[in-house]
């Protein structure tokens, strides 16, 4: 056999092991339960089904969350990043410090502090109750991520920027913020827009601190609907839930993708 | 060479499929013939920590302690079987999905028998005459579920204190948990004002002096144990168990260990 032959009779049998599978699949599988269990009629139903809490509550209250971190994270990611690459050592140590303690934690860790531990230890708890407490823990580890990104961001604008404006006569201050900053930005968007997907999920989170039923976001609502409502006992409401995360996430994936190309290609 | 390795990889793939075909049909059984997940044991889930009921106890045989779990070791011994315990989430247990997955046999969790949860679930008879109670901080104002509106009351996911509250207390802001762990933590750290839930639970609370039962509430409900629907064999044989252990007192002393000083 020569080894054209042969080649092509891996690929030819390749394909029949996955064809073979599929058939298997479709043959063996107990399609009834599966339904039954996966999409449940009278939980897919628009009149009265989960869609109504999903949408109006989970999904809402998720996008909320979410833009709150992530405003938050960006807040506090600029400052560490600036900290960090201040002329005074003290603010770099500090800023090197809490960058990485916080990206070593997992944030679940630091929101059940600020929920539970801080105000047991201190008597003092964060504004706003579970989820305040749980957000506040999302943006200090977000902003601990977002800052190492911006801090890249800002070294990679050239610096023969900076130079060029301050022998134009700008300030230091004016020539980060009107000409590095800027720029900055837009070599960050990609990364950033990423640590915004991962922040849709990490919401999911939330649900272990508890909330109240309009306080609710994405995860928590599946989960109230696996013990009660019309599609009880069965996994319906979590692939509700998780049609409707991939629905915002993977819009926005793909638009990192893009942006990312279109960046490629400024670069060249 | 090329040849023979990817014809042994199709027939292993071919072989798996068919072998995972047929695997799942022939589970293990008991001696008198009721399904089991594993040969010879009864594989027992619960969501722990839920003192008196279940905690953990390095120290035992199988890593737990408490009333339901002293209650499933004497129901194993007298079928005869080992015993296993898994650790699980309650409202996975409530639903039936853990006993649909084949995770365990039986759910021994401090599970009220519901007509709701009946439609996922088999139980063996109650074991168990459960109430409801109201714990809050010693110096809490609070005295009644009548003092509940506007206040957040922490309830746990898929309970029967759930239901309690949402149709007993109008007005209060219910405020969900997983388990009791978070429940209580939040109170501790006054993110929730009172707890509504199980009254052994919540009394369990009470030890260290800083928070106190307010209230009690008869619901007429019984904890049962939860099985597998369809699995008759296993709710005749747990019941006939349950029933020795009532009739030659072993249930009595089991109970007197965990309960008798709360009156």
């Amino acid at each position: 056999m020569t080894r054209r032959q042969r080649a092509l009779l891996v690929q030819v049998s390749l394909y029949v092991i996955l064809v073979v599978a599929a058939v298997a699949l479709v043959l063996v599988a107990d399609w009834p339960t599966i339904r039954e269990n996966f999409w449940n009629k009278d939980g897919v139903s628009w009149a009265d089904g989960n869609w109504g809490d999903l949408i109006t509550i989970g999904l809402v209250n998720t996008v909320k969350y979410t833009a709150i971190a992530f405003a938050g994270g960006l807040a506090l990611g600029l400052l560490l990043a600036l900290m960090r690459l201040s002329p005074v050592a003290p603010y770099r140590w500090l800023a090197t410090a809490y960058i990485e303690f916080f990206r070593g934690l997992p944030a679940l860790v630091v929101m059940i502090f600020m929920s539970t531990g801080l105000p047991i230890a201190f008597g003092w708890s964060p504004p706003g109750g579970t989820i305040g407490a749980g957000l506040i823990g999302l943006i200090m580890v977000a902003g601990a991520y977002m800052a190492e990104t911006l801090r890249a961001g800002i070294q990679a604008v050239p610096k023969g920027q900076s130079e060029a404006a301050r022998s134009l006569g700008m300030r230091p201050g004016a020539t980060t913020v009107k000409v590095v900053l800027p720029q900055a930005f837009r070599i960050v968007i990609p990364p950033l827009t990423n640590e915004f997907v991962l922040l849709i999920k990490d919401t999911a989170l939330l649900f272990l601190l508890g909330a109240a039923a309009d306080q609710r976001e994405l995860t928590s609502v599946a989960r109230d609907f696996l013990s009660s409502g019309p599609s009880t006992g069965t996994a319906t409401s979590l692939i509700q839930a998780a049609l409707l995360y991939l629905i915002i996430t993977l819009p926005l994936t793909q638009l990192v993708a893009w942006l990312e190309r279109r960046q490629r290609k400024a670069v060249r | 060479m090329q040849k023979s390795r990817s014809t042994v990889l199709a027939l292993t793939v071919l072989a798996s499929l068919a072998l995972g075909a047929c695997g799942s049909e022939d589970s293990a059984k008991s001696a008198t013939g009721a399904d089991l997940v594993k040969k010879d044991t009864l594989t027992v889930c619960s969501d722990v920590p839920y003192p008196p009921f279940e905690d953990f106890d390095k120290s035992s045989d199988t890593g737990f302690k408490g009333f339901d779990v002293d209650i499933v070791s004497e129901v194993a011994k007298r079928l005869d079987l080992k015993l296993t315990i898994k650790d699980s989430s309650f409202d996975a247990l409530q639903s039936g999905q853990a006993l649909n997955a084949k995770q365990c046999d039986l759910v021994a969790s401090a599970m009220t028998i519901t007509d709701d949860r009946k439609k996922n679930l088999d139980f063996s008879d109650g074991y168990y005459d459960s109430k409801q109670s109201l714990l809050v901080p010693v110096d809490s104002k609070i005295a009644s579920i009548a003092d509940l509106k506007g206040v957040k009351v922490g309830v746990q996911q898929g309970t029967t204190g759930k239901t309690y509250t949402e149709e007993n207390a109008k007005g209060a802001e219910v405020v969900t948990f997983p388990s009791d762990a978070e429940m209580f933590q939040a109170l501790k750290a006054g993110q929730v004002e009172a707890l509504l839930q199980d009254l052994p639970v919540n009394l369990d609370h009470t030890t260290d002096g800083q928070f106190k039962v307010v209230e009690t509430y008869d619901t007429d409900e019984q904890y049962g144990l939860a099985i597998k629907k369809g699995n008759s064999q296993l709710v005749e044989d747990v019941d006939g168990a349950l029933e020795e252990m009532h009739s030659d007192g072993t249930y009595d002393k089991i109970y007197d260990q965990y309960f008798s000083t709360e009156n």
